[in-house]
């Protein structure tokens, strides 16, 4: 009999390319049915979520169709808080797979949208008890879910130098280096957040990349996994993704573009060593924007210049008006932010 | 591993062989023999949750040709089902009896001879070894040669916990406490040479009074990094790869039963290019692991000996993971 316990078995792991001798890509379907599918086996296994019972969720991003593809298969309710800044075509993607979608407005007063809808989440649970909050940005299973992947890349690519990801929730690029470390002591950890992004200490503003960075701070992130920190700003990141497609005929989403700017950089400038670059969703829902070239053309600030390299930044609170880096050396961060308090004094 | 399946052909085989018998004068039945390897550790011991979602605790096994046991099974009619043991070898008492059942010869008992060159409690699998020759000598009796996952159903019958060793060289993923195999990972390890250090030399664990470690869901989580880097490592025969997942393994295994001085060992390891450590995760030993087709392991070794005796841990013995066939032991 197949047996697919977990279901989308099949659509969890990336499939592998080489885009360099020393660059392998990772292309996930969908990265966030990974950590999806093992928080809920977690929240069954230890009774957290019982059978047909109702999950509810803040996001308006990925996360919230992988939960939407497994209530439907493993028949639960699901209820997602999200915003406007949520796409009409995802909209339309949960509410067919019987999603119960709450949109909610930001609030006059402090905390912003934020706020606003993790004041709904809150309400919801507590109007509905029993019911199962996922909670991505904390969840110590979303950063181990992704054991599974760095199985793969031991069985199929053993010892390797360096990896390279984009982070948002934290959850890939924590769990992935922490485990991935075990076996290859010397990994070099590349992240790469977006400016106005709070994760690695940019002040938080109004981003125009989606699918990484964050406007809170997300406990999983684990700051001292990470050697160096890039921002990438989203018409670069953009151009990129059409470069990954147009030099290596993946068809991916934009934070895969700035995964892909970052680690090409990383791999010409380390030819010794290999990377595994992560590349987190496909291209469909991006199909009127980023592979748009009137849609690229209308944008604020769109050149169709790239930068070859980044610019060295010596505090990550600096301000980024192009493609940066800064030399993170796996500290927490509050010790990074702390030292540039001292060296303004 | 469906245990009726394998149960039916080595039934099959043995009907041919008993109407054999029959045609025949009355068969006098010799005494049989039986050897097994010991071994050295595991490359990797731990538990994880697999694709049906059942944690499984599991094992692969570092054989080891320096150690040993020779078993000698003498029949007698006269002990219906019973097996007498020289010695306090109760297991292998045990674990004879039921092969003597397996085998539908329980009309025969008889008298088990056992020696070995494994020391007890130090996690070399003394037990084990004496099992598992043990069944095979009852086996050499009645002329069977038992499949290595019978043999791993009787050891852990006789034994609640049982090392690999039944499968002597080639290498399987082992549930250790139900005997059975969870995969197929290759006909050899890659070829290392292994120092042993026993870093308790004064102080023998009872293994079995041991309690099993309780994992934590992250650990649970992490052996399977550890068992894709083992596959490959097996399969591309890549000593280095090996060394990796070993001290991977070693390290979380100081969590539940640490060895003394394991990070002096592991720093000399590495300074000496050894490919990685490897310990026996219920013992006292620890492995340094060497690239045998690589040529200054030999400098590597010496140089790493001379400091492991600086430390007050001289290794005790090497060997290396290509098995040669058994040492005569007696």
């Amino acid at each position: 009999m197949f047996h697919d316990q977990s279901m989308f078995q099949d659509y969890e792991l990336p499939r592998l390319t080489a885009l360099a001798p020393n660059l392998i890509g990772a292309s996930f379907f969908l990265m966030k049915l990974l950590p999806a599918r093992f928080v809920l086996d977690q929240a069954e296994r230890y009774g957290h979520l019982k059978p047909g019972g109702r999950i509810c969720e803040t996001t308006s991003g990925t996360f919230g169709l992988a939960l939407a593809m497994l209530s439907v298969a493993r028949g639960y309710k699901l209820t997602l808080v999200s915003d406007n800044a949520i796409d009409l075509i995802l909209q339309q993607r949960l509410r067919d797979v019987g999603t119960q979608l709450e949109i909610v407005e930001a609030a006059p007063g402090k905390g912003g949208i934020q706020r606003a809808r993790l004041d709904r989440l809150h309400k919801i649970m507590a109007d509905c008890p029993g019911t199962f909050c996922p909670r991505q940005y904390e969840n110590p299973d979303n950063p181990s879910a992704y054991a599974a992947v760095a199985e793969q890349i031991s069985e199929r690519v053993g010892e390797i130098d360096c990896i390279i990801g984009t982070v948002g929730s934290g959850g890939s690029m924590s769990g992935l280096s922490r485990i991935l470390r075990m076996v290859n002591p010397d990994l070099n950890v590349i992240g790469i957040d977006t400016p106005a992004s709070f994760v690695f200490g940019q002040p938080d503003g109004a981003r125009a990349l989606r699918g990484l960075g964050n406007s809170l701070m997300p406990a999983n992130v684990d700051h001292c996994q990470f050697d160096r920190v890039h921002w990438v700003t989203a018409p670069e990141a953009y151009q990129a993704t059409r470069e990954l497609h147009r030099n290596h005929a993946l068809f991916q989403g934009g934070t895969s573009g700035a995964a892909y700017l970052v680690a090409r950089w990383w791999a010409a400038q380390n030819p010794k060593s290999n990377a595994v670059v992560i590349f987190p969703d496909e291209g469909n829902r991006y199909t009127s924007t980023i592979y748009n070239d009137t849609y690229l053309q209308s944008l604020e600030g769109w050149s169709d210049r790239l930068p070859q390299s980044p610019i060295q930044v010596d505090d990550p609170r600096a301000e980024m008006p192009v493609w940066s880096c800064f030399d993170w050396n796996r500290q927490s961060i509050n010790d990074v932010l702390l030292e540039k308090e001292y060296a303004h004094e | 591993m469906v245990l009726e399946q394998i149960v039916g052909i080595e039934q099959r085989t043995q009907s041919k062989r008993v109407i054999a018998f029959h045609n025949s004068p009355k068969p006098q039945h010799k005494m049989g023999m039986g050897t097994a390897f010991g071994h050295h550790g595991e490359t990797i011991q731990g538990a994880a949750r697999f694709d049906n979602n059942v944690t499984e605790r599991f094992l692969v096994t570092l054989p080891c040709s320096e150690l040993s046991a020779q078993a000698n099974f003498i029949p007698s009619r006269d002990l219906q089902g019973e097996v007498v043991v020289s010695s306090c070898k109760t297991k292998s008492k045990q674990a004879a009896e039921a092969t003597l059942r397996y085998l539908n010869r329980s009309s025969f008992g008889g008298h088990l001879e056992l020696t070995s060159n494994i020391e007890e409690g130090f996690g070399l699998g003394s037990s084990t070894t004496d099992v598992v020759a043990s069944i095979r000598a009852v086996g050499d009796t009645f002329d069977t040669t038992l499949r290595p996952e019978i043999i791993a159903r009787l050891a852990v019958d006789a034994e609640m916990a049982s090392d690999a060793i039944m499968f002597d060289g080639s290498c399987v993923l082992f549930a250790q406490r139900r005997g059975d195999v969870l995969s197929y990972l290759g006909s050899a390890l890659p070829a290392v040479h292994v120092l042993s250090v026993n870093t308790a030399a004064d102080q023998p664990i009872n293994t079995l009074a041991t309690p099993p470690a309780r994992y934590s869901d992250w650990e649970l989580q992490c052996f399977r990094a550890l068992n894709g880097m083992l596959r490959r490592a097996i399969r591309m025969s890549d000593p280095n790869l090996l060394g990796r997942v070993a001290t991977a393994s070693a390290k979380i295994s100081q969590h539940y039963l640490p060895k003394p001085a394991f990070a002096d060992i592991l720093s000399i390891a590495s300074a000496h290019g050894a490919c990685g450590v490897q310990v026996a995760h219920s013992g006292t030993v620890v492995g340094l692991l060497f690239d045998a087709h690589c040529a200054r392991s030999a400098t590597n070794m010496a140089g790493a000996t001379k400091d492991l005796e600086t430390i007050g841990m001289a290794p005790d013995f090497g060997f290396c993971t290509q098995l040669e066939g058994l040492k005569d032991v007696s």
